[in-house]
């Protein structure tokens, strides 16, 4: 157990205007904590708000219920204005309030110039204290969610494989169902629900107040006052039971019509970036699959190799992508899972690839990682982590899971942490944390049964190439691949429509 | 182990690193110099404040808008996957290396008029190796036929990672009716048939090549923690020797539309209806008023601020998003209004209501308080995105590729700050002409 610095808003000093965070211990856990970056002279202020509540606290058949609550105070009225006097303000200031949710975190945050701060923060602070939770906002809100779970998920195959997946990583566990929740239950959800929510979990102890930039010293002991107003209470951190484990290779085949095939695949892994060993195996995934980077394995292997597709990942966390390719902050988890993200293919070469990322998987469990290319991954992980935090949100954002997870600085740490680590450290993280034989397996694609029939069957899948001249080592290496033997039980394949997704709690039954 | 370091990082990362707004200084307010090799090499170079970082950007002025043959629909954006493939002195393998232990954020991208390949690393000790890898790579480019009959596949992946879209297909099918003889009829993935044809295309790609990846057709743009004199002293001493291309690229003119065109897709999974209208409009220019009053307009008419997104998204509710879209180009390109809705009953209501809004436009002038309002918003838009070398190098990426000159960001919001209520109605009134609209549908058909 790590000690979490943070600041206490109560009676806080800050120490000039180019004073660095000024930290204290949080002794009440009901009471409002904060993060600050004061930067003289900078034009622009970003502000977050952290809600240490997310879809994981929907309650049973009320999924849904956080991101709508928090959307109704993002993208709704105040009791003073309506949401249109709302955007007429925030328009000249080219001002707006974002909304991230994840399962136990939920960040509102707006960049403003210092020239616009006050009339913005007037209207932002109303936004979240004294919300309007009106009858026409509701409709509006709530029909928009019911709409992106019955015809939005599915306009994006790769996005809707991610989430096929969460739902066999989590199931029958708080992080199991979609952020939105499902269509039955949001279409159940009333604006009683919306307030209750809001009440019970929009209190001090829940609430993170972060400021970065150029804001005035009596700024913080405004918000301090505005958000102080609010209840002294705090919603108790979530005690998870582990998550199931797949028992072999699990599939869900999320049949429509289509000609490629998008596929995740993945399982839960004991381990967050506050673990001891979380550098080691950091390594060993940028080195099998680092996120839209040629370093990653996966990606030379099936993309530059044979043209497979237009990219090949491996996360060892959660990962949203956030500016240009970098990761995004403030989504911090207590349990995180282990995934491939294989990018959509045609469908002839589905079986042929997912054949060739267990393989590979294999390979990393079963022969770790080079000399070489341990150097190279942890060479780059130095290099590339330093343009992390840019933007003011990025260097807020980064203090913030810093501390979540422990760390005063975790990207100071990685400098200091990655030169002691070697290539056997990497290796055992990659033996004690990965395997290969107990994964789930989402494939958004068309016949199913048929992909079924030749799964279970291990039905030779070889791949033709527009090359007539591959490379011998490839094609050598493909007749291992297209052959290579997966034990795969056809109680352990599950085919279902697509539509049938995200419309009930859990994965749809046949 | 002591998760407790020093703060002495947080502190250096604790530098102003975007720009004060004033009524008298100019929209982009960092001091950039321009320097042209005598092969037509332009450089921009703008050294920053961002400690340590660099952003290194070689903006090819060619894009989809180049693929003037028939067949060659995508190929500047395939060309754009080519460039990655190595030299003979740093063959592929080693430039993924380099790029790799540099823990550099690199990509490139492709659009309707440039190409853009960017290179962002910390470190300014290491300008030189990025200086003299990228001149290498830019003008020593080495490939087979293998490797484009490897590579070509990988666009039919980049093809099928949308196809679940239905906005990609929709945008797709809008340009394809609206334009008879301009490239922009075609996307910069560009037609599936082509792409299926790129393995064969190895002799285009090196006239490609030959005609488009030269210096006077490139412009370096510099962002970050460097001294102007040594970069320039590197760029001559690796760029000096790429030849000039000379070739003159004639694009097919568009003749101007007569008749309104409509066109229809049913879907087939199940998604929201969708609508988009494009109207053929001017080409960017930072002299001539029409482009930018109609960047005004396009605030006036359909920011979530304006009368008609309020009525049709939060008050009756018809639509869940609704927006303009009209693009910078170098020729004359559409102006596009979109919407999503709820039902598909409503697409016939709503396409009236934009039409209706487009109408009272050319009726009544724009408040004098709501073109102000817009001017301020677009100043602070452009100002919030300018905290980082790559918000500074990618902002000024997009306009450079127009004109070739800097300057004219700074002329455009000039130009932005002399429009009149009456000079944006003019422009309503001489683009938003029935003859002159495509319309596109997009419903669900039998998948509801």
């Amino acid at each position: 157990m790590r000690t979490v610095m943070k600041t206490c808003l109560i009676g806080i000093l800050v120490i000039g205007m180019t004073a660095a965070a000024v930290s204290c211990k949080k002794e009440n856990p009901a009471k409002l904590s904060s993060e600050l970056m004061p930067l003289e002279g900078n034009p622009l202020v970003h502000l977050k708000v952290l809600v240490k509540v997310g879809s994981a606290y929907d309650p049973t058949g009320k999924e849904g219920l956080a991101q709508l609550t928090w959307n109704m105070m993002a993208d709704g009225g105040t009791r003073l204005l309506s949401i249109r006097e709302i955007t007429e303000k925030f328009y000249p200031m080219a001002a707006g309030v974002r909304l991230n949710i994840d399962k136990e975190m939920s960040v509102f945050s707006g960049t403003i110039h210092r020239d616009n701060l006050e009339a913005f923060y007037a209207i932002f602070k109303d936004m979240l204290l004294d919300p309007g939770f009106r009858e026409d906002d509701f409709t509006r809100i709530k029909t928009n969610q019911v709409n992106f779970l019955e015809r939005g998920i599915s306009n994006n195959d790769e996005e809707f494989g991610k989430q096929v997946l969460n739902l066999m990583l989590y199931e029958g566990h708080p992080y199991s169902h979609h952020m939105a929740g499902t269509a039955e239950s949001v279409k159940g959800l009333t604006l009683d629900d919306v307030k209750a929510f809001y009440k019970e979990h929009f209190v001090q102890g829940n609430i993170t107040i972060g400021l970065a930039g150029g804001y005035p010293a009596e700024f913080v002991q405004k918000i301090t006052a505005d958000f102080g107003k609010l209840p002294g209470t705090f919603t108790p951190k979530l005690s998870l039971a582990e998550p199931r484990r797949p028992n072999g290779l699990e599939f869900i085949i999320a049949e429509k019509q289509t000609p490629s095939s998008a596929i995740s695949i993945g399982f839960p892994v004991a381990l967050s970036r506050s673990s001891d060993d979380f550098f080691a195996l950091w390594i060993a995934g940028a080195h099998f699959g680092e996120h839209r980077q040629k370093l990653s394995l996966l990606f030379q292997k099936i993309r530059e190799q044979r043209g497979q597709n237009y990219g090949d990942y491996a996360y060892i966390e959660h990962f949203i992508q956030g500016r240009d390719k970098f990761p995004s902050t403030n989504y911090c988890r207590q349990q995180q899972y282990f995934s491939i993200w294989i990018r959509s293919l045609a469908n002839s070469n589905r079986h042929f690839v997912i054949r060739q990322a267990l393989l590979e998987l294999r390979k990393l469990v079963e022969d770790g990682i080079s000399e070489e290319r341990f150097q190279l991954a942890r060479t780059y992980l130095l290099n590339y982590t330093k343009l992390y935090a840019q933007t003011l949100g990025e260097r807020l954002g980064w203090q913030i899971d810093s501390h979540y997870y422990g760390y005063q600085d975790f990207l100071a740490e990685v400098q200091a942490q990655l030169p002691k680590l070697t290539r056997d450290d990497v290796n055992r993280a990659i033996k004690k944390y990965l395997n290969f034989n107990n994964v789930y397996i989402a494939v958004i694609t068309q016949d199913g049964e048929a992909m079924k029939k030749a799964l279970v069957e291990n039905t030779s899948s070889p791949v033709s190439y527009a090359n007539p001249d591959m490379p011998r080592e490839v094609l050598d290496e493909d007749k291992i691949i297209q052959d290579y033997k997966l034990d795969i039980k056809p109680e352990n394949v599950r085919v279902i429509p697509a539509q049938e997704f995200f419309q009930k709690k859990g994965i749809p039954q046949k | 182990m002591s998760r407790f370091i020093p703060l002495v990082l947080a502190v250096l990362l604790l530098l102003p690193a975007a720009p004060l707004l004033g009524t008298d200084s100019k929209i982009f307010p960092y001091d950039y110099k321009i320097e042209v090799l005598d092969n037509g090499l332009k450089v921009v170079s703008i050294p920053l404040p961002n400690p340590n970082i660099i952003s290194y950007y070689t903006v090819v002025r060619s894009g989809s808008r180049n693929e003037i043959e028939p067949g060659k629909s995508g190929f500047a954006h395939f060309f754009e996957h080519i460039m990655f493939k190595g030299t003979k002195k740093m063959p592929r393998a080693a430039y993924d290396d380099f790029l790799a232990k540099l823990g550099a954020g690199t990509n490139g991208f492709t659009s309707d008029d440039f190409t853009c390949y960017f290179v962002v690393f910390a470190g300014r000790d290491n300008l030189a190796q990025v200086v003299e890898t990228e001149a290498d790579r830019f003008i020593n480019l080495w490939y087979d036929e293998k490797m484009i009959k490897t590579e070509a596949p990988v666009i039919e992946g980049e093809y099928y990672s949308s196809v679940s879209s239905p906005d990609r297909r929709i945008f797709e099918l809008l340009y394809d009716t609206a334009f008879e003889k301009h490239s922009y009829k075609h996307s910069t993935l560009g037609y599936l048939a082509d792409i299926m044809d790129m393995p064969n295309q190895f002799d285009y790609s090196q006239l490609y090549k030959k005609r488009f990846y030269a210096p006077d057709n490139t412009i370096l743009l510099v962002a970050g923690d460097f001294d102007h004199a040594r970069l320039m002293d590197l760029v001559r001493k690796n760029y000096s020797g790429w030849e000039k291309s000379n070739y003159v690229l004639q694009t097919p003119v568009e003749p101007p539309q007569t008749k309104a065109k409509r066109g229809h897709i049913d879907w087939t999974s199940r998604t929201l209806p969708r609508l988009v209208i494009g109207f053929h409009g001017p080409a960017y220019s930072d002299e001539q008023i029409d482009k930018a009053a109609l960047d005004l307009l396009a605030e006036a008419a359909f920011s979530p601020s304006s009368a008609i997104f309020q009525k049709l998204v939060n008050q009756e509710q018809k639509c869940q998003g609704l927006n303009a879209g009209f693009g910078d180009n170098r020729d004359p390109n559409l102006l596009v209004f979109s919407a999503v809705l709820k039902n598909e009953a409503d697409l016939a209501y709503v396409e009236e209501e934009i039409f209706k809004e487009l109408e009272r436009l050319k009726a009544e002038l724009l408040p004098a308080d709501k073109l102000a309002a817009i001017k301020s918003n677009l100043k602070y838009s452009l100002a919030n995105g300018l905290g980082t070398t790559d918000g500074v190098a990618g902002t000024l990426a997009g306009y450079i590729e127009l004109t070739s000159d800097p300057g004219t960001l700074n002329k455009l919001f000039d130009l932005y700050e002399k429009i009149t209520p009456a000079d944006i109605q003019e422009m309503v009134k001489k683009y938003f002409v029935k003859a002159n609209s495509t319309v596109v549908t997009l419903t669900t058909g039998g998948a509801k």
